[in-house]
């Protein structure tokens, strides 16, 4: 098999440079022709060197060449949203880059500065895809972004909240510095408690304990400090909250040590209570990360589609880049074929096809003629449009769906998490058997030793093991997920998952591929041609959904593009052009050779394979599944019967508001969707999923995104979400034993610091091994 | 034992330098990017030689 020197994909039929008469270096297409070209022009060729030695980081494709200008990075509007200046006074803007998939990649983008000169640094984040560019005092971002276009990896410009990631960025590292100082201290307080605990000689146990206290110090004031402020929010909010019995013990060890101290009595909690900060500490950044992981993942798609528009200049009359962001009413716009179109609006000059499925759901391309209206958010198919905005922004229909979406994520109903949910009846045990040990033991003996045991029992009672186990649950059930593809932007989702009884699922994209296939390739004529190489030669060009399915149906046939005149294509007529003299036209009625059929075909969106086993998958788990469409419902009752579902199951030609309030009326449900017509709906569901592909206003409205096609993934993902809740239940049961076992050591007497230091570890390991099992059970799972 | 008095300061002292320094580097952003820094390392720091570009033919 050949494979593309620049990118490694296979190909059937490669493309050579003119100059490479031996014919050494295979490409794949044209696109990674050229960019290989500019890299070794650029006396860059070390390139491939460090790609062969390095594996692979991301998955990559072949280069997708578009020329464009951004000019529209230099405008001074464009400047003052998109990039700020750093302390040394330089521009600093950063992009999402397309294409990023390996260390060679790393290793390109930062040697920019060694042959830009306007340019600065320029440093990747691999992980994110994303460069920061610093300018030097007189250089121009489009520049670099052409250069970085050149090489093959288009960018987008991020806009950046720049107090608000300012803010976040300090966050992350006040909490780091809090899991050190925590880890620090804790590993210090361990050795001198051990020496305690070993039997110390009596001038260095009362220095010793005295070190512990100090260290203790900036453990339960500074690093703790989190705790406390969640305990405090939740007591004023009158909700429930793990960190308040965590906050007790603390709060309550602390004071208990200090006294002691004063008093001269070597003796505290604070060997035990730090490390437990540490590990509790360490095991939200965990779950923290990544979960920011997964939100900036779907961040970033949102930058994706139409992004640097053609404007026509009011005063020159000449069309040039504007980004979208920029667009106003009354512009007028050219949108080529393949775009998608940035405002509603009317059509002023050309004639075309648009495909509204995004929008409205519907499959079939609608033909659009001057004066016609357009949307946001659909896609132009067949020819160039020219198109006066008269709603941009907020104010499209796109804009309106996104209003709605926002609206639903703020009326959202929380969940209180299950963690939570098991503080309240924890705390309120605790207390009530402190005071019961602490009545018994002060009727029988001393009032200090009563008061000493009930502040013990308060301590070693603390859910630490619980505190501890359920975000690293978590943390490896959502890192699992994206090992899998599946980016889950909140812990809670999984709750809410297990819960699950019904899904709702679009059609279009979802249940089956969303784009069209031929079927039914009949040959009626011979012809001395090859029909394969002429259908590819003349629909290539043409980016019409039918002439797309007809390159996907011959491609693997690896056909030639032979010479073709008088191309043309015509809405509605399909296209025609001439090869070898013969006159061939390919529309809806089939081929035909100087208006002799060839042969026919049908085209039809058809049933992705792997629908059908995942829902009888998803029908195992006793889940109920409708499917909701825009689409007629002749052609909705043939796909939910193909997929093995009865007809009633289907619901079709709704339109987006009543998918949503059909949902709405339905508890614990999940909708899986992809189009902005899905998008409220993804809102108002439970748990909203974007299967791959989706619009970005359906990515912001789901709690889940699907990078792999399909509905298997969602089959997966509540078989996940059921183990993990199984997992966390387990790890409750065990943590549960754990506290009985230390509140009957308390209630007789045999608790002290040493047997805290063995329990409250112990326990919190079992959790952990259970944990691990546990998730271990899950990747099996996987894979069957 | 009387060692302890030198050994006790000194291994404080060892200690609030290694937290001192932790605390550096993160405000400095060392852990910001937890990713690329692994990669980064592997990549020689010869310059590029933009005088003399290599051909199509002999890229490899």
């Amino acid at each position: 098999m050949i494979t593309c020197i620049h990118c490694d994909e296979n190909v059937l039929t490669a493309f050579f440079n003119e100059a490479d008469v031996e014919r050494k270096n295979p490409f794949c297409c044209q696109g990674c022709l050229t960019v290989h070209h500019v890299i070794h022009q650029k006396g860059l060729a070390s390139y491939y060197e460090i790609k062969n030695q390095a594996g692979l980081y991301k998955r990559r494709s072949p280069v997708e060449l578009k020329s464009l200008e951004f000019k529209y990075l230099d405008q001074a509007e464009f400047l003052e949203d998109f990039s700020h200046l750093n302390p040394e006074g330089k521009r600093v803007m950063e992009f999402y880059l397309e294409g990023i998939h390996c260390l060679a990649c790393l290793w390109l983008i930062e040697k920019i500065p060694e042959f830009l000169n306007s340019v600065q640094t320029s440093k990747l984040d691999l992980e994110r895809s994303v460069v920061t560019v610093i300018l030097k005092d007189r250089g121009l971002f489009s520049d670099v972004a052409r250069e970085l276009n050149n090489l093959g990896y288009r960018p987008h410009p991020l806009k950046k909240n720049q107090e608000a990631a300012d803010f976040k960025i300090k966050e992350e590292r006040a909490s780091l510095i809090r899991i050190g100082v925590a880890g620090a201290a804790a590993g210090n307080i361990m050795i001198y408690a051990v020496s305690l605990y070993g039997g110390a000689g009596a001038e260095f146990s009362y220095l010793f304990n005295n070190l512990t206290v100090i260290f203790a110090i900036p453990v339960l004031t500074y690093s703790a400090f989190p705790f406390y402020q969640t305990a405090w929010y939740a007591l004023r909010n009158r909700t429930l909250s793990i960190d308040i019995p965590i906050s007790i013990a603390l709060i309550v060890g602390a004071i208990m040590g200090i006294y002691n101290m004063l008093t001269g009595v070597p003796e505290n909690y604070f060997d035990s209570l730090t490390a437990l900060v540490f590990l509790l500490l360490l095991s939200r950044y965990f779950l923290h990360r990544i979960q920011e992981k997964g939100l900036s993942a779907t961040d970033l798609q949102y930058f994706y589609q139409s992004e640097s528009i053609l404007v026509k200049n009011e005063m020159t009359g000449l069309f040039q880049e504007v980004h979208s962001r920029f667009l106003k009413v009354g512009d007028e716009i050219k949108i080529k074929a393949g775009e998608f179109i940035p405002v509603d609006g009317e059509i002023l000059r050309g004639h075309s096809y648009v495909n509204n499925s995004l929008l409205t759901g519907e499959s079939a391309p609608i033909k659009v003629d001057i004066g016609a209206r357009v949307f946001s958010g659909t896609q132009n198919l067949n020819d160039e449009l020219i198109i006066r905005a008269d709603k941009v922004q907020r104010d499209t229909r796109l804009g309106h769906i996104l209003k709605n979406v926002e609206n639903g994520w703020a009326h959202r109903s929380q969940i209180v998490t299950i963690a939570n949910r098991v503080s309240k009846y924890f705390t309120a045990a605790v207390f009530i058997l402190s005071i019961i040990l602490f009545i018994k033991l002060s009727l029988s003996g001393s009032f200090e030793h009563a008061l000493e045991q009930a502040i013990t029992l308060l301590i070693v009672t603390c859910p630490c093991a619980l505190a501890l186990a359920i975000p690293l649950t978590f943390t490896r059930s959502l890192s699992r997920a994206s090992q899998q593809g599946i980016i889950i932007k909140s812990d809670e989702v999984l709750e809410k998952l297990a819960k699950v009884k019904n899904v709702f699922l679009d059609k279009t994209g979802t249940l089956t591929y969303g784009q069209l296939k031929v079927i039914n390739f009949r040959q009626h004529g011979v012809c001395n041609t090859s029909l394969i190489d002429i259908i590819f030669s003349l629909e290539n060009r043409s980016h019409h959904p039918v002439a797309k399915a007809l390159i996907h149906f011959v491609l693997p046939s690896q056909p030639l593009q032979l010479k073709v005149e008088d191309y043309q294509e015509r809405v509605g007529h399909g296209v025609e052009g001439r090869i070898n003299g013969d006159l061939f036209k390919i529309n809806r009625q089939g081929v035909f050779q100087n208006h002799k059929l060839l042969a026919t075909f049908e085209v039809e969106d058809v049933l992705r394979p792997d629908s059908i086993q995942a829902l009888r998958g998803l029908q195992n788990q006793g889940l109920e599944i409708k499917v909701l469409s825009g689409d007629k419902q002749s052609i909705v009752t043939k796909i939910v019967t193909e997929a093995g579902l009865s007809p009633y199951s289907a619901v079709s030609e709704i339109g987006p508001e009543e998918k949503a309030d059909l949902i709405h009326q339905t508890s614990h449900s999940v909708m899986v969707g992809d189009g902005a017509n899905d998008a409220i709906a993804l809102g108002k569901a439970d748990v909203g999923v974007a299967v791959l592909g989706a619009m970005d206003i359906s990515l912001r409205a789901a709690d889940v995104y699907l990078t792999t096609p399909g509905l298997v993934p969602v089959e997966r993902l509540v078989v996940l979400s059921k183990e993990t809740m199984k997992v966390i239940r387990r790890n409750l049961i065990l943590s549960i034993l754990y506290n009985s076992l230390s509140v009957g050591a308390a209630f007789s007497g045999l608790i002290n610091p040493l047997v805290a230091a063995i329990i409250m570890p112990l326990s919190s390991l079992t959790v952990l091994i259970s944990t691990l099992i546990g998730t271990k059970k899950m990747r099996s799972l996987w894979k069957s | 034992m009387e060692v302890i008095v030198i050994l006790l300061p000194l291994a404080l002292l060892l200690g609030l330098f290694f937290i001192g320094a932790f605390i550096w580097s993160a405000r400095k952003g060392q852990y910001d990017d937890l990713e690329t820094p692994r990669f980064r390392m592997l990549l020689d720091d010869q310059k590029i030689n933009t005088s003399n570009p290599t051909s199509i033919k002999d890229g490899k």
